[in-house]
């Protein structure tokens, strides 16, 4: 009889940029000068996307809306490891994700809206909807992944779930068979410390949300989800390894939601503002601006033609927004299936009726032309 | 049966109502004990939980980690073992997640274990939609819990009725599913005895009387069919009987099928898709137990059967007044 050790584990965790702007050359992604101000470009414009949008919400223009701001890193760095014909599952707090695999972002302004029409991804783009009950999409992207293994692709399927989410059942049976099936899979998990208003620390008594790959025979790895650079480098290495057949990797970056949970949500109710301003100290736009401008690449001029072109970039969207045409009620009843049932086309006759009743015969000609597939 | 109400009222909103029926449990009882995503220190995001966590303590108002399944198998061995959990789903779209829980176990404990063990916890849940919320978060499931043997589903329509028989539930000895029509938590206001009473779980309100059709529903669309009913008798002269099931399952069959026997006429209003729905089974009852009492055939009122649209369009897919009166001027005309 023996007490003996029979497996080991260390968690790591990667750092490449402090928040003052210094960093550790050697561990430097290999990234052209034209990547690095792109990933500083589409954080400032997606931080200046959010701070219009909650403003829209606050003066009635736009419906309930989950906020971005302080995790501008781990929305926008992660998708430019990867290829258009990657898959990509966001969560519902994912408009950096979306916009950095070139959304356009009137599209997101509509769906908040609580408009069906704002689900628009760009053609080509292996994108996924995002799941409102969270946790749901983790094992469907471990089907994606297994996909793209099946058809020999060398493409990975990459999703996000919250610490939150790291929570729930669904976790354990994608990593379980990711793990097993050695799958092409990257799970971000996007710790901001904050499920509405349960903090990490009652989530999980595990030390950290990125052990929990071990359990699964899954690589895991902490990074700092502030640094962008960290944020990059760790996603690429982990899609290196799911093109090279080693299979999945689940990656805990440590960010901070710097807003509410949503524009319904009141923060000030569950944390403290001391907290909240340590994490503004750690704001991942501010250092990459450091980092930028001590390689020569950045300046204010620059600066400031960016916050110009950034502000025309949302009045655009914006007034795009606002010029689509209010929504055709029978437009719900498109796409419900390849073909439309008897039962639906009956109905959609009723809601006919029902707008003529309401609006007069008339009313059917002045609605907006149904864009869904029907029947 | 309703114990006699206390003469001190007070008006409040539904959501204060279900508050103050919480607050009486768990002062009445230590076994009762809330879990839920953000009930706690946040008081819930409807604040149907409001300053109990302060005044209760963590241990008995308890915020769980973000895992439905978690939240439900930890009420069903709670109650198991002798206590009072009253569980919430933040909203009704994330309750398919403890489907595995209700329909293989919540209502066969008691049968399995022949009668030797129960689940009496209460399930509350936040029901219904036009609050213009995001997606999956308007949903109207009850159909599929009416349809599961074993537990009780309850919605209430007022403040009065929400705070009785939520402490009627927590009376309950079998599995109640608690739903709150969520347009209503604010809306709806209305006198409310302070103190503990009970409204009978498996009885039904008479909204109000009348001859000429009977207007069957439950939840939000209670007011619907009161807007509905005014229409009517201004514009058709027509004396509209409004029953608010409060209870879905057990039904209360008799209250129904008087109406209908003396009106002869029927509509079932109600959010959810048709197909499948509780208001299907209300009809296939009323089929097979008054058929010949029927002047015209029963017609629903539901949500048509596709997903829930994105709010923007949700005024059309839950049934307005308009689809009421549509539907109860065919019934009347033919």
């Amino acid at each position: 009889m023996a007490l003996k050790t029979v497996a080991t584990f260390d968690v790591q965790r990667l750092e490449i940029l402090s928040p003052d702007g210094s960093y550790d050359k050697a561990l430097l992604p290999k990234v052209s000068n034209d990547l690095l101000l792109k990933m500083y470009r589409l954080m400032v414009q997606i931080r200046a996307f959010d701070e219009r949008a909650i403003l829209l919400q606050r003066s009635g223009r736009l419906g309930t809306y989950p906020m971005i701001t302080g995790q501008e890193a781990t929305q926008c760095i992660p998708p430019l490891a990867l290829k258009p014909t990657d898959w990509v599952v966001p969560t519902y707090r994912g408009g950096g994700v979306y916009f950095a695999r070139g959304m356009q972002m009137r599209y997101a302004l509509l769906y908040w809206a609580g408009d069906d029409r704002g689900t628009h991804f760009p053609d080509g783009n292996k994108d996924m909807i995002f799941s409102i009950p969270v946790g749901t999409h983790l094992t469907q992207v471990m089907g994606l992944a297994w996909g793209e293994k099946f058809k020999k692709t060398k493409g990975v399927a990459l999703t996000y779930l919250g610490d939150g989410t790291s929570s729930k059942g669904d976790l354990h049976e994608a990593l379980t068979f990711a793990g097993q099936f050695k799958l092409p899979a990257i799970y971000i998990i996007e710790n901001n410390h904050w499920a509405i208003s349960v903090p990490r620390s009652r989530q999980s008594a595990s030390q950290t949300l990125a052990q929990k790959a071990w359990g699964y025979g899954v690589a895991g790895l902490q990074v700092d989800g502030n640094d962008p650079l960290a944020v990059y480098a760790a996603t690429a290495e982990a899609v290196a390894r799911a093109r090279a057949g080693e299979g999945p990797t689940l990656i805990e970056c440590e960010t901070y939601r710097l807003g509410h949970h949503t524009t319904a949500d009141d923060a000030t109710r569950y944390r403290a503002d001391k907290e909240v301003e340590m994490w503004r100290k750690r704001d991942p736009i501010s250092r990459m601006k450091k980092f930028l401008t001590g390689k020569k690449l950045w300046d204010e001029k620059k600066e400031k033609k960016l916050t110009t072109e950034t502000r025309s970039w949302i009045d655009g969207e914006v007034k795009a927004y606002e010029e689509f045409p209010n929504p055709n009620p029978l437009d719900m009843f498109a796409n419900n299936y390849e073909h439309a049932t008897p039962a639906l086309i009956e109905q959609r006759a009723q809601l006919e009726e029902l707008l003529k009743f309401k609006g007069g015969a008339k009313i059917l000609t002045e609605l907006p032309p149904v864009e869904g597939r029907f029947p | 049966m309703r114990t006699a109400a206390p003469a001190k009222t007070r008006t409040m909103n539904l959501v204060t109502a279900v508050n103050e029926a919480l607050d009486l449990a768990l002062a009445a009882d230590k076994r009762v004990l809330l879990l839920g995503e953000d009930i706690g220190r946040n008081g819930g995001v409807f604040r149907a939980t409001e300053g109990l966590w302060k005044k209760y303590g963590e241990e008995r108002v308890v915020d769980t980690p973000l895992a439905e399944i978690g939240i439900m198998g930890a009420a069903v061995g709670l109650a198991v073992n002798g206590l009072k959990p009253i569980a919430e789903i933040q909203f009704d779209g994330f309750m398919p997640s403890v489907f595995d829980q209700v329909v293989c176990h919540l209502g066969r404990i008691r049968s399995r274990s022949r009668g030797k063990l129960s689940v009496p916890l209460i399930l509350r849940a936040p029901h219904g939609g036009l609050i213009h919320a995001p997606e999956h978060h308007s949903e109207s499931p009850e159909a599929y819990f009416c349809h599961t043997p074993g537990i009780k589903v309850v919605v209430p329509s007022t403040p009065y009725d929400a705070k009785g028989l939520m402490l009627a539930a927590v009376q309950s000895p079998d599995p109640v599913i608690f739903f709150e029509p969520k347009l209503l938590y604010r809306s709806a206001t209305g006198e409310v005895p302070s103190g503990h009473y009970t409204v009978e779980i498996g009885k039904a309100r008479l909204v109000q009387e009348g001859n000429d059709l009977t207007m069957l529903t439950w939840g939000a669309m209670t007011v619907t069919c009161q807007k509905a009913a005014a229409k009517l008798a201004a514009e058709d002269g027509a004396s509209v009987e409004i029953i608010d099931l409060r209870t879905l399952s057990p039904l209360d069959l008799e209250t129904i099928l008087a109406s209908v026997s003396k009106t002869g006429r029927c509509v079932i209003a109600h959010e959810a898709p048709n197909t499948g729905s509780w208001a299907a089974e209300l009809s296939a009852l009323i089929a097979e137990r008054a058929l010949l009492k029927l002047l015209a055939p029963v017609e629903r009122v539901g949500g048509w059967d596709i997903r829930m649209p994105l709010f923007r369009l949700e005024q059309y897919y839950i049934p307005d007044a308009d689809r009421v009166v549509l539907a109860a001027r065919k019934a009347l005309a033919f």
